[in-house]
């Protein structure tokens, strides 16, 4: 089949400024239009057809599909409703996930997030989503067991839509517009759930502020590193291991002093730790005491140090701490039975963002 | 079957560039230090191989500022600086 498409002209089901193609029924046709146009992530995806990008925006209810709600670099490209829709057709999103991508969406285009530095840099940095919330259930979100990994279509299609909005509306494509390096597999697609049942603390939006039914998290990071503890029944000896993960020369939290780690705490960490009486603020402090290193050594290591200006003044004896604030610490419940926790560094010169879910 | 291009329309930049200057001779070259290693050799380098061969002169060189890095745009202060003190910038936003 020819994979050759052609743009149709006057097509009367054209929605402004956003353009139809002709292409071959077969999956093969669209792979190797994608192919050829530059598109895609490598992987089979879902024809975008006019009535699958309508039946998805009918999930978004009455409201306007060409609306730009946000321009995203280093592309500038314009992510109308309508486009991220395209783009959660192709992932394999159901409609009822099409809520969460657009939110996402609208907090990457945060300035805080600086997505022209998160897509544009030699760093493996992947955005993370965290859905909370009453969509996670509702829409089929895993924050249970295997969390982080394969099997579940709203977590690996949702984060997978938002890769596909960098790559195409963003442009964040590797090489002439994502420099990453060595790349990451998380790249592909971050999505989780909060396990808002396991978790034993106020959930993790209204922990920042956000009082929604449902919202969402973006974090822009490294992928998850592991931390086992089998064997410990207090709070710091689960948290020294994760402080110890943190603590590295690697990451580039040791220099940058406004990153955030996420800390995701397995149900049973967090139930352990819980039950000493330890709130989410306890976790913070003392992961921000513990994860230090020696300041004689991140001095010898790096020239380039974005401190904060107190952070200059610790003597070369003392310990430095890895990141600039209690704060920067992210605390949130995610996985299923055992006993694995992970920590999430950031790329650095970004800062997460909550909103709520809205269309 | 038809399908939608998934790219979208491309949007404008906040702050579009100035067109480039055609006569370098008498102007004032700046360069603007992304903190990369390296970065302020190889550009300062190029500064002064620009200036010998156009007759424009380097003017100013400067990191971006406490705190700011390849990653995010010069602070304030040093915008100014460059504004005032030079004519067109080198810099750089990678390693």
């Amino acid at each position: 089949m020819n994979p050759v498409a052609a743009r149709t002209s006057a097509t009367p089901t054209a929605a402004p400024d956003a353009e139809l193609l002709e292409v071959g029924d077969s999956p093969e046709a669209l792979l190797a239009l994608f192919a050829e146009r530059g598109w895609g992530d490598g992987l089979p995806l879902v024809a975008p057809t006019p009535e699958r990008v309508s039946a998805m925006l009918a999930a978004l209810g009455d409201v306007d599909p060409d609306e730009v709600i946000a321009t995203l670099p280093p592309r500038f490209g314009q992510a109308t409703r309508r486009i991220i829709a395209v783009n959660a057709v192709l992932a394999g999103c159901a409609p009822e996930h099409l809520p969460v991508v657009v939110t996402a969406v609208r907090a990457l285009a945060r300035p805080e997030v600086n997505l022209r530095g998160v897509n544009a840099t030699t760093h493996c940095v992947a955005p993370l989503l965290v859905v909370h919330g009453e969509i996670a259930g509702q829409a089929g979100y895993n924050g249970g067991i295997g969390a982080f990994g394969p099997g579940n279509r709203a977590n690996a299609a949702t984060g997978r839509a938002v890769r596909l909005i960098l790559l195409h509306v963003a442009g964040a494509v590797p090489g002439p517009g994502d420099a990453s390096t060595q790349g990451g597999p998380a790249k592909y697609s971050y999505c989780v759930a909060e396990n808002a049942a396991a978790t034993p603390w106020e959930g993790y939006a209204a922990s920042v502020g956000v009082h929604a039914s449902s919202a969402v998290t973006v974090h822009c990071g490294e992928g998850p590193h592991n931390v086992h503890d089998m064997e410990s029944s207090e709070p710091a000896p689960i948290l020294d291991k994760l402080a110890s993960a943190m603590a590295t020369l690697g990451p580039n939290n040791v220099v940058i002093a406004q990153g955030e780690f996420f800390v995701a705490l397995c149900p049973e960490h967090a139930s352990t730790i819980a039950a000493h009486g330890w709130s989410r603020r306890d976790i913070q402090s003392y992961l921000y005491q513990r994860a230090r290193l020696p300041a004689a050594d991140v001095r010898a290591a790096f020239v380039s140090r974005a401190w904060e200006p107190w952070m200059h003044a610790v003597p070369d004896d003392e310990l430095l701490p890895m990141t600039g604030h209690p704060d920067h610490i992210r605390v949130f419940v995610c996985g299923g039975p055992g006993k694995h926790s992970s920590i999430i560094p950031s790329w650095g010169m970004t800062k997460s963002v909550t909103l709520p879910i809205e269309p | 079957m038809q399908i939608y291009a998934p790219d979208g329309p491309i949007g404008t930049p906040d702050s579009p560039r100035v067109p480039a200057r055609a006569v370098l001779t008498g102007l004032r070259i700046g360069v603007l230090d992304n903190g990369k290693p390296n970065a302020r050799l190889v550009m300062v380098r190029a500064a002064s191989q620009l200036a010998d061969r156009t007759g424009a002169r380097v003017a100013l060189v400067t990191d971006k500022g406490p705190n700011h890095n390849a990653a995010t745009p010069c602070s304030d202060e040093v915008l100014d600086r460059l504004t005032k003190e030079v004519d067109l910038v080198i810099t750089g936003s990678a390693d």
